[in-house]
């Protein structure tokens, strides 16, 4: 049995939307089975007005337990690091998450925005955005670098624009049947479970991308990291193993992975020239290579792969 | 004497909605609506790539992310004077079609109905069966309809990879090509959507029949007709929703506005703004409660009077200069006569103007549809007997879901597999117009593209038509209108209050998303 408080900050509720779309087990079988006590959340939440404030309250006091905190959302800053720009039951949103983080046994952000500020926080960040333990890459963020939970974790970081609700479901899940030792946690704070792999891993166009075989928008086949920014060597996340909505994933319908789950995005900060085009040196040299290669070799062996004939088989496809 | 309420927060609207009333003798007698929470979207995309619009408004807001991606791809679509195949306006359609639907049991049994099991009803004969039904949980439809919430946007998975938060549809038309198994996979699951829970628990009977219901008392006729159809939840929607008296509060400002959508396959190839009222399917328009106008986005002008944005004449989105955020108070602190939300007042031809589901099943009804729209003539009826109210409200949102349905499979058996999906643009500067019906109601993104990069980029969302603040005249948008009158029985747990919000479905997270920040520095050049 965990009690769960869920608020949400500068966000846009698409996490809320993800974790309702979650299957085994769904949202209700979380509360139903799995012992997961929902407290409050924004969207689903029966209490108004002060009756959320009282339960602030006495979770602050210690009069009642908060066994896991949620966040969705930046932490709105502004102006001047007021946070006067996202009230919450009379106050500045950021200072209820200062007292309620304090008392969490556990505290859990969910979506770029919460982990590292997300969309809001890219230049000129109007609203003085951050994440609650890192600013983009950098650890700190609103709550510190030193911050960790009554549990004795630091804030657990669960990214993507939106998180898959997996994600989501399963940490809550660990943490209220006792078995969140089972989760590691990488240098970003991201259960390793789930950020280890590639979202190339599991993409049907792997051997494309081996071939450097272009794909392109509105057609089949094809390697969409060549000419349309597909992040999915760069990026780690659990895509296309478990799939979204049940279906698909990105990568297969032909859309480019925009990298969400790795702090930064949206990558380049949305200049000119970066949305859905590769970045090239020189015209044609990818700038973005895959994570864990250099540069240079990544350029000799993909180099090898161009002049090479591609195997035609592979060009083949079908409606 | 005057009582003070606030209310901060709602709840269970999209957002953080805070309300204060002041009451008479029980009764509402004015209200005022505040937008607590500032991003700045806009701003954000000020000189960046022209496409920026296609990742950063999609997640404005979680719940409408495709209708926004909708409005952006059109808005670039009218800039960049693309052509569009008939593949990509299937696809679109098929993508803000599966968005919508997914919304109608979602929003009804998570936010709405929830509040029909209130212990406020608990005196009416129909209340144990309500709260068996649709208490939050552990109601018996909760479950079903939540779950088969999620069916729908499968479909959307399948062509745009996730939902929520994609970007499928790109200027020029959609970046997917599908193939035989996704058009067979979309029908089944459409199909198990009917058989879960649209024909099953819901309607209580076949789409063809419920959509033979041509006007209120044909309605009422229908629900009578057969047990199945009187247990139905619909039928028990109506039979409580008139017994707990739900048609006699939460009226608004009696106009409606809708921009419309569904862009038909073959009538919008050439994309432009004039062009777009006569390719919609769901139609357009402005009803004043008597009479139908024809839409001219030109005639959207926002106020900034009572918003916490620095003082300019009221003016349309193109005109708009970025405004300039002022200090904001908390509820308990704000001045009302005074600057009170972040979210701006938007008038059309001067008006306050509903927006949503209601006002779209109102433009349905207008005679001077043509026969590729929706003609549909029960709200014209539904409006003139009733009245508006959160009754008819939430009966013109569930209406939608069959129709909209039929919409789907129509739409998958019409995509061509051998013909083209995309028709790569060229990228020229220039100003755009997209728009499109949200769940929630009219959505509208307004760009400008200046250099190759971005210089204004406008949107103005659903709620924001509905829970926007006094304009300069002073009159109050449709959510403060609707709060003025009902009476409020328990001040601690004033439920009527977030009965008429979320009658509207508000999405604070959309409407105040999306208003420009303060003036940011000069943003760096980009070099490779």
């Amino acid at each position: 049995m965990a009690n769960v408080l869920w608020l949400q900050g500068g966000a846009c509720s698409g996490n809320t939307m993800s974790f309702l779309n979650a299957e085994e087990p769904t949202v209700i079988e979380l509360v139903t089975d799995f012992g997961v006590n929902i407290l409050w959340h924004p969207s689903v939440g029966l209490e108004i007005g002060e009756q959320v404030t009282d339960l602030m309250n006495d979770l602050i006091k210690g009069k009642k337990q908060l066994d896991i905190f949620v966040f969705e959302g930046s932490i709105v800053q502004g102006p001047n690091n007021t946070g006067t720009m996202n009230y919450f039951c009379d106050r500045p949103m950021k200072d209820w998450v200062k007292e309620l983080a304090a008392v969490a046994a556990y505290t859990v952000a969910i979506g770029d925005c919460a982990t590292w500020g997300g969309i809001p926080a890219v230049p000129p960040n109007p609203s003085e955005s951050t994440g609650m333990q890192f600013h983009k890459q950098k650890l700190g963020g609103f709550l510190g670098a030193n911050y960790k939970s009554k549990g004795g974790l630091p804030v657990i970081n669960i990214p993507g624009c939106p998180a898959h609700p997996d994600w989501i479901t399963q940490i809550l899940v660990a943490i209220s049947t006792g078995r969140i030792k089972d989760v590691l946690i990488d240098e970003y704070h991201r259960p390793k479970t789930f950020f280890t792999d590639f979202v190339q891993t599991g993409c049907p166009n792997v051997n494309n991308f081996a071939q450097k075989i272009d794909g392109h928008f509105g057609k089949r086949g094809g390697c969409l990291f060549y000419e349309v920014g597909c992040r999915g060597p760069m990026t780690r996340a659990s895509c296309n193993r478990i799939l979204w909505n049940r279906q698909s994933s990105k990568t297969r319908v032909n859309h480019p992975c925009l990298g969400c789950t790795e702090p930064g995005f949206p990558h380049h900060d949305l200049v000119k020239g970066s949305v859905f085009k590769s970045l090239k040196y020189l015209g044609f040299l990818p700038q973005d290579v895959p994570t864990g290669e250099g540069r240079l070799k990544y350029y000799i062996r993909a180099g090898w792969e161009k002049i090479l004939p591609t195997n035609k088989a592979l060009k083949e496809t079908s409606k | 004497m005057v009582k003070e309420l606030n209310i901060s927060p709602v709840g269970r609207v999209e957002g953080d909605l805070d309300v204060k009333v002041y009451i008479e003798n029980g009764v509402v007698t004015r209200a005022h609506t505040q937008a607590a929470m500032f991003r700045g979207f806009e701003k954000i995309m000020q000189g960046k790539d022209p496409q920026s619009g296609l990742i950063v408004t999609p997640r404005i807001c979680g719940i409408c992310g495709g209708s926004h991606l909708y409005c952006a791809s059109s808005a670039l679509d009218t800039a960049w004077k693309t052509q569009l195949p008939p593949n990509a306006l299937l696809l679109r359609a098929i993508g803000q079609a599966t968005e919508t639907i997914q919304s109608i049991p979602r929003w009804f049994y998570a936010i709405f109905a929830t509040d029909m099991a209130n212990k406020k009803f608990a005196n009416k004969p129909l209340y144990q069966e309500v709260a068996k039904r649709f208490s939050a949980y552990v109601g018996t439809s909760f479950q079903t309809g939540v779950v088969a919430s999620g069916r729908p946007v499968e479909v959307y998975a399948l062509f745009g990879g996730q939902w929520p938060h994609s970007s499928y549809m790109i200027p020029g038309g959609v970046m997917c090509a599908p193939t035989l198994k996704d058009i067979t996979r979309a029908h089944a699951i459409m199909n198990q959507f009917r058989n879960d829970w649209l024909e099953k628990v819901w309607l209580g009977c076949s789409i063809e029949r419920y959509l033979q219901i041509k006007s209120w008392d044909d309605m009422m006729a229908w629900v009578e007709e057969n047990e199945s159809q009187r247990n139905s939840d619909l039928g028990l929607f109506i039979r409580a929703g008139l017994q707990f008296g739900l048609d006699k509060f939460g009226q608004g400002v009696g106009k409606f506005l809708a921009y419309g959508t569904y862009l038909h396959k073959d009538k919008y190839n050439r994309p432009t703004i004039e062009g777009r009222n006569e390719a919609l399917i769901s139609s357009s328009g402005f009803f004043d409660g008597k009479n139908y106008h024809v839409f001219d986005h030109k005639q959207v002008m926002e106020h900034v009077k009572h918003s916490w944005y620095a003082d300019v004449p009221a003016s349309h989105p193109w005109d708009e200069p970025m405004p300039t955020p002022l200090p904001s108070q908390n509820l308990m602190e704000t001045k009302f006569d005074g600057k009170y939300s972040w979210a701006k007042a938007p008038r059309y031809m001067g008006y306050s103007a509903e927006a949503g589901p209601l006002a779209r099943v109102v433009m349905n009804a207008n005679p001077a549809n043509k026969s590729h729209q929706i003609q549909d003539p029960l709200f014209g009826d539904i409006i003139q007997k009733l009245g508006p109210s959160v009754f008819t409200r939430v009966l013109g949102r569930m209406h939608e879901a069959p129709r909209l349905y039929e919409f789907i499979n129509q739409w998958l058996t019409q995509i061509d597999l051998d013909a083209e999906f995309y028709i790569k643009p060229q990228e020229i500067d220039g100003q755009g117009f997209g728009a499109t019906e949200a769940a929630r109601g009219a959505l509208a993104h307004w760009i400008e593209i200046e250099g190759g990069v971005i210089k204004n980029y406008q949107v103005i969302a659903p709620t924001t038509w509905n829970v926007g603040p006094n304009d300069e005249q002073g009159n109050p948008g449709p959510i403060e209108a609707a709060l003025t009158g009902i009476e409020i029985e328990d001040p601690h747990d004033p439920v009527e209050v977030g009965i008429v919000a979320r009658s509207f479905d508000s999405c604070l997270v959309c409407t105040v998303h999306a208003h420009n920040g303060k003036n940011g520095e000069k943003l760096k050049s980009f070099k490779l």
